[in-house]
């Protein structure tokens, strides 16, 4: 506490020096956040709407987390403190004039943010992409912004840096906002579909249960779902200026519309206005705007203010005289006709699910096994940085010509590890030992093992011992029901060069071969991760992403590279590339869209 | 009989759910002609007389047990790049037509009704199907593969809408209401098609289109895996045809997902609707 008091002394010396981009943590919430506090001079305020009194890790005692708050980030925060402590001659943290100006500030700056939803007329509208642009676009205006999704069904998901599991859209989608660590609150329900129609259900962050779409709507969305969604929208609204949310699939689904927690029942907790996002690429998007809002009920329909094409291959034409009908109509403006952009950003529904073989058309072919329950499918999106095709593998003579094979991770590794040898390709696989690189991520990473035991039947009851592809002497054992999801950084231990990477399975593996990286833990202590046959050129691992990062990418590429025949030049940060779309994603958006319209019917103050 | 089979957009399964359908009723003995006024494909087959017409077509017809005829899509049109489009009438080509220029509407219109009267003639049922969206607010005008035909030749018509995108309740409902007042009372049912999982989830919201419109449910098609070759660029199946004599490789796949269709779909409502004048 003396500390913090001697830093508040500092920052009240200095002045409001706005945001600090010089410093090695900026932004520690989000980008363009005031940083004349980095110490907050009201801590610890005991105000519920800020923090919580949590106990410590030893459970010794009691402190105040308000580590998720950014009030004292606030330029009209900052502003105003600095204002008061002139005009009431502060100058010493300790002095208790503060807590008048911790209520004055309160009373004048807290207020709930504003949100903004987009639904879409069908899956695959455009949503996650317009939701993207939206974030960015309000944080290049200087808002704080976040992204929410009530509950969003998706494979691909990433750790949050406390280990809650999300969506990897919404973390995709934070980035576009700026803020720095995404926390579960963005997405506190995400299904995580098992086949058969049953879907694994994580509550803020944390699995809680199997459910079919029956008992999920009879009893997990009245009991549990309602509230998860009530709270964490509460939560963000407190503390961000904007709320962007996603809708998930059509909001008219009339047969479950009074159990949808997705979209018009979230969109009147956090009290939201809504764009609906057409897909005009099927053709019949008038009758799906129309229909999609005349089907809502009446309350709820007044919540549309906006409706936008997208996703239009070729010219505008005459469609402007179908979008002026609808107008007309449903006495909704039309804000733009989006026409289909060229970019390159992580896709919810991957291309993998679709009838794709192969994405990219560079010179080296990577062959990525598919697994029919592959799950972070979009751990080899970076790889299409470089001269690579990713092909998609069902059969064994698919491998033919490939430069380098992945295993990728699964949402059932014994049952997938059974499907490959039944398609036949564990031997196909193992024919190319020694002669092209050969990896293995996460359930990947286990299938190239000696053995997989499952003897109480957590993964899969049918296959309690298993051998795997032999490939690497790695033991992997299913022994309770647990899930580690933790973000991980350390070093490629070749190069020595950073890589980061992140967590997200069950049972755990006995490794006995050279490890591949070396994970640096504060909690845990540095210790090795993942396997190396530098030789044979196969490798494992459990990190997920872990091509993002040049390091190992740029490694891997250089294995399939005889007499330098590829370039290796475009080694570039898959998350600057990221950026880079995200920001070419926003000028296509703003082009396409009547922005005059769109601040005064989302971002103005009507009162 | 007739009937015509509209989408609610492109890729919902138009083509597939028509090939069933010749499959199915040719089996139970009736005659039966597939049809499409006018296809935009680039995938074209040659008939036994030399004469161009839609791949679509020419699948319906083997499944119908008939050889393709030109008669079944008298007009293609093939988009040949930068907007210029190749329009093949009766087989043959007529002309290339630049972006932003139009056909003549009405002379279109009197091929297909042409052509349509023949296939009537010859068959017990002939099942049309419609081309895209019926509902595309700038084309409709000059639309002769949808309601202009159906409204000309009085043809009873079915919604089908494609539920594994979403929002199908959305769609049909959206299209049932962008047809002229006027012109609604041809269009009698709706048809869900795509369909995983437990079908009696849907139940409410079938009952709620069937009242808003009066239309008539006539089933929900499960998810067929049915291998196709493509039609245009929207992809019709999840797989390709594989083996030397792709037409019996073809046949074969449809039979095997017969039963499908039979499950969903309640044909004494379906034959009730195709004799009746709208």
């Amino acid at each position: 506490m003396k500390c913090i008091t001697n830093k508040v002394r500092e920052e009240l010396s200095k002045g409001n020096i706005g945001s600090d981009t010089s410093c090695p943590y900026h932004p520690s919430h989000y980008r363009g956040q005031n940083c004349s506090f980095c110490y907050c001079p009201f801590y610890p305020c005991n105000d519920d709407d800020f923090g919580v009194l949590k106990i410590t890790k030893k459970g010794d005692r009691k402190v105040w987390d308000c580590s998720l708050c950014h009030f004292i980030h606030r330029n009209d925060v900052v502003e105003y403190i600095f204002k008061r402590v002139e005009e009431l001659g502060i100058v010493e943290p300790e002095d208790p004039q503060f807590s008048g100006i911790f209520k004055e500030a309160k009373e004048r700056f807290f207020k709930k943010g504003k949100a903004i939803m987009v639904l879409g007329a069908t899956s695959d509208a455009g949503k996650s992409i317009i939701v993207t642009a939206i974030c960015r676009m309000l944080n290049n205006m200087g808002y704080s912004v976040t992204p929410f999704k009530s509950q969003n069904m998706s494979l691909n998901s990433r750790a949050t840096r406390t280990g809650e599991e999300i969506s990897m859209i919404q973390d995709l989608q934070c980035k576009a906002a700026g803020i720095k660590s995404p926390s579960y609150h963005v997405n506190p329900i995400l299904l995580k579909p098992k086949g058969d129609c049953i879907s694994q259900v994580i509550a803020e962050g944390v699995p809680y249960g199997d459910y079919d779409v029956k008992g999920y709507y009879s009893d997990f969305v009245p009991n549990k779902g309602t509230d998860i969604v009530k709270r964490n929208v509460d939560f963000l609204k407190n503390r961000y200026d904007f709320v962007v949310m996603e809708g998930a699939g059509s909001p008219a689904e009339i047969n479950i519309y009074e159990m949808d927690i997705a979209n018009m029942r979230a969109a009147e907790m956090a009290d939201a206005n809504c764009i609906l996002v057409i897909n005009m690429e099927w053709g019949g998007s008038f009758a799906y705007a129309l229909g999609t809002i005349e089907l809502l009920k009446e309350k709820d329909r007044k919540r549309v203010k906006g409706i936008i094409f997208n996703n239009l291959y070729g010219k505008i034409g005459g469609l402007r005289e179908g979008t002026n009908k609808i107008e007309k109509m449903l006495g909704i403006p039309v804000l733009g006709i989006v026409p289909h952009l060229d970019i390159k950003l992580p896709k919810e529904d991957s291309e993998c699910f679709r009838d794709v073989d192969s994405v990219g058309n560079g010179k080296k072919v990577i062959s990525v096994i598919k697994l029919p329950r592959i799950a972070n499918f979009t751990d080899v999106d970076p790889l299409l940085l470089e001269d690579v095709t990713i092909r998609y593998v069902k059969r064994p003579e698919e491998l033919q010509g490939s430069d380098a094979i992945i295993i990728p991770g699964t949402k059932n590794t014994l049952s997938d590890l059974n499907w490959m040898k039944v398609a036949g390709l564990d031997k196909a696989v193992m024919s190319y030992k020694g002669k092209i690189p050969i990896m293995g991520i996460c359930g990947g990473y286990q299938i190239m093992g000696r053995k997989l035991l499952d003897p109480n039947g957590i993964e899969d009851a049918d296959f309690p011992n298993s051998d795997g592809l032999g490939l690497l002497d790695i033991v992997s054992i299913w022994s309770e029901y647990k899930k580690r999801t933790i973000q991980q950084h350390g070093k490629f231990i070749l190069t020595g060069e950073n890589v980061t990477g992140y967590e997200l399975h069950m049972g755990n593996s006995t490794v006995n071969e050279k490890p591949l990286f070396r994970i640096e833990s504060f909690a845990a202590g540095d210790f090795d991760e993942g396997a190396i046959r530098q030789d044979e050129m196969l490798f494992g691992t459990y990190l997920h992403g872990i091509f993002e990062k040049p390091a190992f990418r740029k490694y891997f590429m250089s294995l399939m590279s005889n007499e330098d025949d590829i370039k290796l030049t475009k080694c570039i940060d898959y998350e600057e590339n990221i950026d880079l779309n995200i920001d070419k994603l926003v000028k296509g958006f703003e082009k396409a869209i009547n922005m005059n319209l769109f601040k005064k019917l989302f971002i103005e103050d009507k009162k | 009989m007739k009937l015509m089979l509209l989408g609610t957009a492109s890729g919902v399964g138009k083509t597939t759910l028509v090939a069933l359908l010749c499959r199915c009723l040719s089996k139970k003995g009736l005659k039966v002609i597939p049809f499409k006024g006018s296809n935009l494909s680039l995938n074209s087959y040659v008939t036994a007389s030399g004469e161009e017409i839609g791949m679509g077509q020419a699948f319906q017809a083997w499944a119908a047990g008939i050889e393709p005829t030109v008669g079944m899509n008298p007009i293609l049109m093939k988009p040949s790049g930068k907007g210029v489009i190749q329009v093949i009438l009766n087989g043959h080509p007529l002309a290339d037509i630049s972006p932003g220029c139009h056909p003549d509407t009405s002379l279109l219109l009197d091929e297909v009704c042409q052509a349509y009267d023949n296939a009537h003639y010859n068959s017990d049922i002939v099942i049309c199907e419609g081309s895209g969206s019926p509902v595309e607010l700038n084309l409709m005008g000059r639309d002769v593969a949808n309601m202009l035909l159906v409204k000309k030749k009085k043809i009873p018509a079915v919604i089908v809408g494609d539920i594994e995108r979403g929002g199908v309740f959305a769609a049909i409902y959206g299209t049932w209401r962008l047809v002229p007042e006027e012109d609604r009372h041809f269009l009698k049912g709706f048809i869900i098609n795509r369909f995983r999982g437990d079908p009696s989830i849907l139940k409410s919201g079938i009952d709620t289109i069937e009242r808003l419109t009066g239309m008539i449910y006539m089933g929900t098609v499960p998810y067929a895996n049915l291998k196709f070759p493509e039609e245009d660029s929207m992809s019709m199946g999840n797989g390709r045809l594989e083996g030397k004599d792709m037409i019996s490789a073809f046949i074969a796949n449809l039979d095997e997902l017969n039963e499908g269709i039979e499950l969903g779909i309640d044909y004494e409502i379906f034959k009730k609707i195709a004799s009746e004048d709208p």
